[in-house]
């Protein structure tokens, strides 16, 4: 295993740092700005190549597990004396340099499941032993009681698992106009009016409602926004950035990037995927910077699972488990997470997770949404992940 | 309540709602008759699935279910099956097989108003959902625990009813049950058959024992008297009510028919307090919409609309079920409703203008919204009928 001497020295600073807070700081009610921080989820949908996205490149297994596939030492984004990214990840070499990147190496959990629905399902609700029922956002979400009509959005046609709870304040979407309201929306509204006046039932589906038309009628106005993105990504991130512009104070926004599958023919596919995902998030992260909002928000990046060490015979990779996720933003603490899982001692051609993901959301949850994490994710111990 | 008020609160809770067509009808037979009705109806068998039908196509079998919920064929064996499928909600999203949803569907069509033990015993040997639940990897020495714990906990007795060694022990005695392509197969090499302790009785037992032990139990005689209250009447029911229908099935061997009997003649069923008290679904929506306008069928635009609102046939979120109540209520799932509205009043028959407000409203427009409907004419009546607050509760 690959120890990072400053990750090392991070970890021992953060433990000093954290004995000096009051403990506990999220008991002490509601957080003070309601709204204040926005987490942004991005998947990477069909399981992302982690060895050819962070690269052990002074590892000489890497080329034992990669003829075909690896890539060549010259071309690799090396950010230290072990560590390199792919050569599409131009926009994280950047962010890395800006501080504003954090990579966690090895995120996996025990007895890796290699289905996409099961491993996204675990991902989505952090329990991997049951078959869950609500997602680790939604218990998240309910953890922390607000009467606010709308809390998290996810760009997509289905709700996501990961946040899935009892309570309206979640909503789907894929387009701002599907909020338009239509003609004659005035006298539906007054009758809805005429209903607050009443009791039980009425009153509420009549409060409810109302509320939820004022939201609607603020997303109906919103268009995306924001240059420096492309492609799928870059408009589900421009329609991010107008979310995040508008007054919703919204909690958590989802969304998915995919066609990670890479089974065959990975190489061009690969470069591709993660070009745009290194682009656009700079396009991202430097478009909350001029707007200010740069502190105010993390963008966690991960996958369902990582690939295959070996690469197959179709030149592509199969099915994984542990894998580099990244954390990016500006409260970040910012350089290497975690150890970089050995290539020598693998788990059935598998990488061994070494950071356990429900510590990560512990981290984010206690750190950055100001949520108990013990009530979500049981005992993991938070990550240290901002500043 | 009593009179039309009556009818038009039991069709709208044992059914999805009145047409133009059928008001007069019920009227006619009142009350009782009606129940007796709908409760008929449901030996009806289930239709066969129409020519050109493609099961394995999710739009498809989507489609066919709405438009037996709009056509009112046995309204009440329909409504039930959408019970039951939030019930044992399992997902094509997992299954990624619509015949096999379709054959669940199928089953609780056919088997839905019978006894709860035979239920249970036909969903554990359903391929969709041994596929849901991971009953294949369910083997002697290697228990997959799924099953174990949903049949438990969200199927039959509730959370806080049974223990970590109850699940493990009838994940033992599931083991066999499996499937191959589309059948259920029993894999005797794979069953232990050792002996196992499940809720205090001791036995070599195996899936069918395990499922007479807990469908006797009072706990689960109490968890589905309090789904089918919280679904059928009002969200809130109380232990006395819930005590009284838990009565109901222990006597009749877990009956539903004969419990839904008991529960539509209920005092608290017919109580003015439940009149209008549950938020419709997305699905109740927009089929009672349909039949209140006497429209034909489902058209295709309502699978998006429906997919916005938040509820997809066969594709229930989580193996919890659907959300219920304000839950529906986001604003995506408001402004869906309000442009279906506008929609299905374009669509609907011209003469339903003057009846709407009979269908809508069982004949007796609430206070607050007379004067905003007596002003409007034609097809905005009819959308502002539709798109009112009292429509969207059952």
């Amino acid at each position: 295993m690959i120890l990072e001497r400053r990750e090392f020295l991070k970890r021992g600073l953060a433990l000093g740092s954290v004995l000096a807070l009051p403990r506990f700081a999220w008991a002490q009610g509601a957080r003070k700005e309601p709204g204040a921080r926005t987490l942004i989820l991005l998947h990477l949908n069909g399981g992302n190549d982690g060895l050819n996205t962070v690269i052990p490149h002074r590892d000489r297994n890497y080329r034992v597990l990669r003829p075909g596939l690896g890539i060549d030492d010259g071309r690799i984004r090396k950010i230290n004396d072990q560590i390199g990214l792919h050569p599409a990840l131009q926009g994280f070499e950047q962010l890395w340099k800006q501080d504003k990147l954090a990579i966690i190496n090895g995120v996996g959990y025990p007895n890796p499941n290699y289905s996409h629905f099961r491993a996204t399902e675990i991902y989505y609700t952090a329990e991997p032993d049951k078959t869950p029922d609500l997602g680790w956002l939604g218990r998240a979400l309910d953890a922390r009681k607000s009467n606010k009509p709308l809390r998290a959005m996810a760009v997509a046609k289905e709700k996501p698992l990961s946040l899935v709870s009892g309570s309206p304040g979640v909503v789907t979407f894929t387009d701002f106009k599907q909020f338009r309201l239509p003609d004659g929306v005035d006298d539906t509204a007054a009758m809805y009016e005429s209903f607050k006046e009443l009791s039980g039932e009425r009153r509420e589906l009549a409060v409810r409602t109302l509320e939820a038309l004022k939201v609607a009628r603020k997303i109906a106005n919103l268009s995306p926004s924001g240059r420096g993105m492309y492609g799928r990504l870059g408009n589900d991130l421009r329609k991010v950035v107008a979310l995040l512009r508008s007054d919703l104070d919204l909690e958590v926004i989802q969304l998915t990037f995919g066609g990670f599958d890479t089974h065959a023919n990975q190489g061009g596919a690969h470069n591709g995927l993660l070009a745009q995902v290194g682009n656009n998030l700079r396009g991202f992260q430097a478009e909350l910077d001029r707007l200010g909002l740069a502190d105010r928000v993390a963008t966690f990046v991960f996958s369902e699972f990582g690939r295959r060490a070996t690469e197959n015979l179709s030149g592509g990779t199969d099915h994984g488990s542990a894998y580099p996720a990244f954390l990016i933003g500006g409260g970040v603490k910012p350089g290497l997470h975690g150890a970089y899982p050995s290539l020598e001692d693998l788990d059935r051609g598998n990488f061994r997770y070494t950071t356990d993901f429900r510590s990560v959301y512990a981290g984010l949850l206690r750190d950055f949404l100001k949520i108990e994490p013990k009530g979500i994710v049981g005992d993991h111990k938070p990550m240290e992940l901002f500043a | 309540m009593e009179g039309a008020t009556a009818v038009g609160h039991l069709l709208r809770r044992a059914g999805f709602g009145a047409t133009p067509g059928d008001l007069d009808e019920y009227r006619s037979l009142g009350y009782r008759k009606s129940v007796q009705k709908l409760l008929d109806e449901i030996d009806r068998p289930t239709p066969a699935d129409p020519d050109g039908f493609d099961p394995y196509e999710p739009g498809a079998i989507q489609q066919l279910w709405l438009d037996r919920m709009r056509s009112g064929q046995a309204m009440l064996a329909e409504k039930l099956a959408l019970f039951w499928h939030g019930h044992f909600a399992n997902s094509n999203a997992k299954v990624q097989d619509a015949q096999l949803m379709w054959s669940q569907y199928r089953l609780f069509r056919s088997h839905g108003a019978g006894r709860f033990r035979q239920l249970v015993e036909k969903v554990s040997r359903d391929v969709a959902m041994i596929r849901f639940l991971d009953g294949n990897s369910n083997r002697k020495g290697i228990a997959n625990e799924n099953y174990g714990r949903e049949l438990q906990e969200l199927f039959t007795l509730g959370i806080g009813n049974y223990t970590e060694k109850d699940i493990r022990e009838i994940a033992r005695a599931f083991t066999g049950f499996g499937c191959r392509h589309h059948d259920f197969v029993y894999s005797p090499e794979f069953h232990d058959d050792g002996e196992k302790t499940v809720h205090g009785q001791t036995g070599e037992f195996d899936g069918d024992d395990v499922i007479r032990i807990i469908t006797s139990l009072p706990a689960c005689h109490r968890f589905i008297a309090g789904k089918l209250l919280r679904f059928f009447s009002h969200s809130n029911p109380t232990d006395g009510e819930i005590a009284d229908l838990a009565k109901v099935l222990e006597k009749t061997g877990g009956d539903i028919r004969s419990t839904l009997f008991v529960l539509f003649h209920s005092p608290a069923f017919l109580s003015g307090a439940h009149h209008r008290v549950l938020i419709k679904s997305p699905v109740e929506f927009v089929v009672s919409a349909r039949r209140a306008t006497g429209a034909a069928g489902i058209p295709p635009w309502c699978h998006g609309a429906l997919e916005r609102m938040g509820q997809i046939l066969f594709r229930p979120p989580s193996v919890k079920g659907w959300t219920s109540g304000t839950g529906w209520l986001s604003a995506a799932g408001v402004v869906e409703r309000f442009k279906a509205a506008r929609r299905f009043a374009q669509e609907a028959a011209p003469e339903t203008a003057d009846s709407i407000l009979d269908t809508a409203f069982d004949g007796s427009v609430p206070q607050a919204l007379a004067q905003t409907l007596a002003e409007a004419s034609g097809r905005d009546r009819i959308a502002l009928a539709l798109a009112s607050p009292e429509f969207q509760l059952a």
